[in-house]
């Protein structure tokens, strides 16, 4: 036995249930207040005014039909709601059609909830959604509000999640390959596929899920481990080849990140980083 | 990213601005073309300006110097700094292409 004293923190009751993080309400910019309504209650949350106190908030995305005219990058333009105490982006499930099936097992709002209470920081949305969003540096600003980091480190970090994103959303869930001859016609190749795929509604709409958890680690340093996921076909790591105009990134990440493992047939990799 | 081009009378300088990312292809691919179009031979891009760059934005400038090298002009890179600076570095770009301070 050790010499453990019975009295537990909160947080450390609340790690040993699995859950790190226990939302007391939800953000949702931009949103009609009926289709907020409902969405308050699939969650048993209460709505927020404002992203205040300290408490952790959860953001829900208008995106497609809700983005408004200015779209979902204008609704998240605001500094606030990337930094504490919001904790997690989600972009709501679509609802079925009054009358239609739901095409496939879509996770409902709760589950997904759920699943960033899991985490300490946690981002769910639509490829579409996420394409317009400067994901790394937001992620950035994100952690950065949670443990400071400064200078080259800073510039490092932010091109990791960066890379690590850009990976999942590009290769992964829009499977378009990278670009090989150092050509212009090849550079015409990437665009033209870029746009096509993003035009096809069922690869827009494939997920890329963040989750970043943040634990001790020694020498009273700590570490953030971010798992990022994308539904896309995967892949297989190769050897480093650097004649092409692509292939660089994750040479990158592997230079930067103090760990990184690539798993489910390459459709997750894992980054670990000494803050 | 954004940028603007000054005609001067021994080279092109090409000033970006913002970041440079996978998401910049149309306009590298607008940029490639007038780059090539203009008489200068030398194709100057002043960096000193740009704030971010991702392994996609670097691909795009190694593109940018094979479609100047096939056009006959030669192709710099200059006052890159910060993150930039530290990119082009690890990614030892400086073996590919002149870069000047």
């Amino acid at each position: 036995m050790t010499g453990r004293t019975p009295q537990k923190t909160a947080r450390e009751m609340l790690q040993a249930t699995g859950c790190r993080t226990r939302f007391a309400g939800f953000l949702a910019p931009g949103l009609p207040a009926d289709r907020r309504d409902r969405l308050a209650q699939a969650m048993w949350l209460p709505p927020a005014a404002e992203p205040a106190g300290t408490a952790p908030l959860a953001v829900l995305l208008a995106a497609g039909e809700f983005a408004g005219e200015l779209g979902v990058r204008a609704a998240m333009d605001t500094d606030a709601l990337w930094l504490p105490p919001v904790a997690a982006w989600i972009e709501p499930p679509v609802e079925p059609a009054a009358g239609t099936d739901a095409s496939g097992p879509a996770p409902d709002l709760a589950t997904l909830l759920a699943e960033a209470g899991g985490s300490d920081l946690y981002l769910n949305l639509t490829t579409a959604t996420a394409h317009d969003l400067q994901l790394g540096g937001r992620l950035l600003t994100a952690l950065s509000a949670r443990h400071p980091l400064e200078g080259e480190r800073r510039n490092d970090v932010e091109l990791a999640l960066h890379e690590a994103v850009s990976n999942a959303l590009v290769h992964g869930n829009l499977g378009v390959d990278g670009m090989k001859e150092l050509s212009v016609q090849e550079l015409e190749r990437f665009s033209r596929d870029l746009a096509d795929r993003l035009a096809d509604p069922l690869l827009a709409a494939r997920r890329i899920v963040i989750a970043v958890r943040i634990d001790p680690a020694e020498d009273g340093r700590r570490l953030a481990t971010v798992e990022i996921t994308d539904e896309g076909n995967g892949f297989t790591p190769g050897p480093r080849s650097s004649a092409g105009a692509s292939g660089r990134g994750l040479d990158l990440i592997g230079d930067i990140a103090d760990g990184l493992e690539i798993e489910n047939g390459g459709r997750r990799i894992r980054l670990r980083f000494l803050l | 990213m954004d940028y603007g081009i000054e005609l001067r009378d021994q080279e092109a300088v090409v000033r970006l601005r913002g970041r440079l990312t996978f998401n910049d292809h149309a306009k590298l691919r607008t940029l490639i073309g007038e780059m090539g179009q203009n008489k200068l031979r030398r194709q100057v891009l002043d960096l000193s300006s740009l704030e971010f760059v991702d392994s996609a934005g670097i691909g795009m400038l190694l593109i940018a110097r094979e479609e100047m090298d096939r056009a006959g002009k030669q192709f710099v890179l200059r006052s890159a700094a910060g993150q930039v600076k530290r990119v082009l570095t690890v990614a030892q770009i400086a073996k590919i292409v002149p870069i000047e301070d």
